[in-house]
């Protein structure tokens, strides 16, 4: 190339270069859909090794979140085994998980009971929403400090009855995210955890033995939940809020019934 | 243009409430522009292709954080652009843009007599030279620019820039390359 382009010359064959640069002529789609649903099955710790060098700040949240646990839960911080590190998730395995609620009278539960989901949306300030696959709820109950909604259903067709509450299925809707906040999560022996496709997103499915977990609020403290039923648990979130199914179900059933908010 | 903003606007809606088909027809509609991308920055058509993929899961993922209202493509691509960078940077070798991917193609352009083609060829394989030489992040602007015909507010959020930067981004870009392409016509000369 002995002559020298000019500046017209110059954008234009850059132009052309640009036509000829087709890109990809293959659809892509079907491979990254594998990939998805790859990346969605990775247990969550794979998953978190991606940004594991953005994870200093989540290193000292881990360590207030231990401090917690052992004011909060000695039994079993004294019988802290490993320690596994997630994403925006840290999950305590102990030898024993500690126990559910002492059992409670059937359909305890705390704050004001409501007649519907959309006077429970107004005393908590965001919108209430029910799976219709578990048809109308028996009742509903708002908590204001903090805020959190639990659903009740007193009996579902196919679902068994918790011998803890009475009740076949609880789902708890609350602000406080599983993805930007921390949650710690104790988990025994006998529990499996597993990561499910939900929505756009992915659900955390608990199953096996009662268990308790923290979580941060939206003022970035730290609350400890004690799960309510003896069964299976689906966690999962949705814009600021968070929701949780506790029923005695499979992974697939737990995921149809959240995939039937309304 | 590759789709039309609305649309994606509805897609991507669509595809944060679930709807993978939705997401699917967004990456039909991107995946040229996107491996386009990421080859810039690899040099490598294969390594492009699975860059661009890892990219879309990527952008999958991230869907929930994605600011309603704001436009898909420069969001994407920047996604895109950081996972082909990350690989680029792990296989510990600058990008190569392998000429062979331009030549091959035919632009559309019939217009031209022989020499005129032969000497526009010789034009791109001297700027495709040129252009492997100079820095990633010139190599990237030019591209979005040229190659990718992106407006000036697409290639700030590509970018990650102010938009009032993105003309000085340009036109600095395209002074090395000016000079670069000048220092080899001296060699030639």
């Amino acid at each position: 190339m002995a002559e020298r382009l000019d500046d017209r010359d110059l954008e234009r064959t850059l132009s052309d270069i640009g036509t000829r640069l087709g890109g990809t002529k293959r659809d892509l789609w079907p491979a990254v859909r594998t990939r998805i649903a790859e990346r969605r099955a990775r247990p969550w710790w794979s998953r978190l090794s991606i940004e594991r060098g953005a994870l200093a700040p989540v290193a000292a949240t881990l360590a207030v979140i231990l401090v917690a646990a052992l004011l909060l839960t000695p039994r079993v911080a004294d019988a802290l085994g490993n320690l596994l590190n997630l994403t925006g998730v840290q999950i305590y395995r102990v030898p024993q998980t500690p126990t559910a609620r002492p059992t409670a009278p059937a359909l305890t539960f705390a704050g004001q009971r409501v007649a519907t989901a959309a006077e429970a949306s107004r005393i908590a300030g965001f919108t209430v929403r029910t799976p219709a696959a578990l048809g109308d709820p028996s009742a509903i109950y708002v908590e204001t400090a903090p805020v959190r909604v639990t659903i009740v259903y007193a009996s579902v067709k196919g679902i068994p009855t918790s011998p803890q509450a009475g009740v076949s299925a609880i789902v708890v809707e609350f602000k406080g995210t599983l993805e930007t906040q921390i949650m710690a999560k104790a988990i025994g022996p006998g529990t499996t955890l597993d990561a499910v496709p939900l929505g756009g997103g992915v659900a955390y499915y608990l199953a096996g033995q009662p268990h308790q977990f923290f979580f941060r609020d939206p003022a970035g403290t730290m609350q400890p939940e004690t799960l309510r039923l003896a069964g299976n648990t689906l966690l999962w979130e949705d814009g600021a809020l968070t929701y949780r199914l506790e029923a005695q179900v499979s992974l697939e059933e737990a995921v149809r019934i959240a995939s039937s908010l309304r | 243009m590759e789709g039309r903003p609305a649309e994606d606007a509805v897609l991507v809606e669509r595809a944060q409430h679930g709807d993978t088909e939705a997401y699917g027809e967004l990456v039909r509609r991107y995946q040229a522009l996107a491996t386009r991308t990421a080859y810039v920055i690899t040099g490598l058509s294969a390594e492009a292709e699975d860059a661009a993929q890892d990219g879309f899961a990527k952008a999958y993922f991230a869907l929930s954080r994605f600011r309603t209202g704001a436009p898909f493509r420069p969001w994407l691509l920047r996604i895109v652009a950081n996972e082909a960078k990350n690989r680029r940077k792990a296989a510990g070798r600058r990008a190569t843009v392998d000429l062979s991917v331009a030549e091959d193609r035919p632009s559309g352009d019939t217009a031209l007599s022989p020499e005129e083609a032969a000497l526009a060829s010789e034009r791109r394989t001297f700027v495709l030279g040129a252009l492997g030489r100079l820095r990633e992040e010139d190599r990237l602007v030019i591209a979005y620019r040229y190659f990718m015909q992106l407006s000036e507010a697409e290639m700030a959020d590509a970018l990650g820039c102010a938009r009032g930067t993105v003309k000085s981004r340009l036109s600095r870009a395209l002074a090395r390359l000016r000079e670069i392409a000048g220092s080899e016509v001296s060699a030639d000369g």
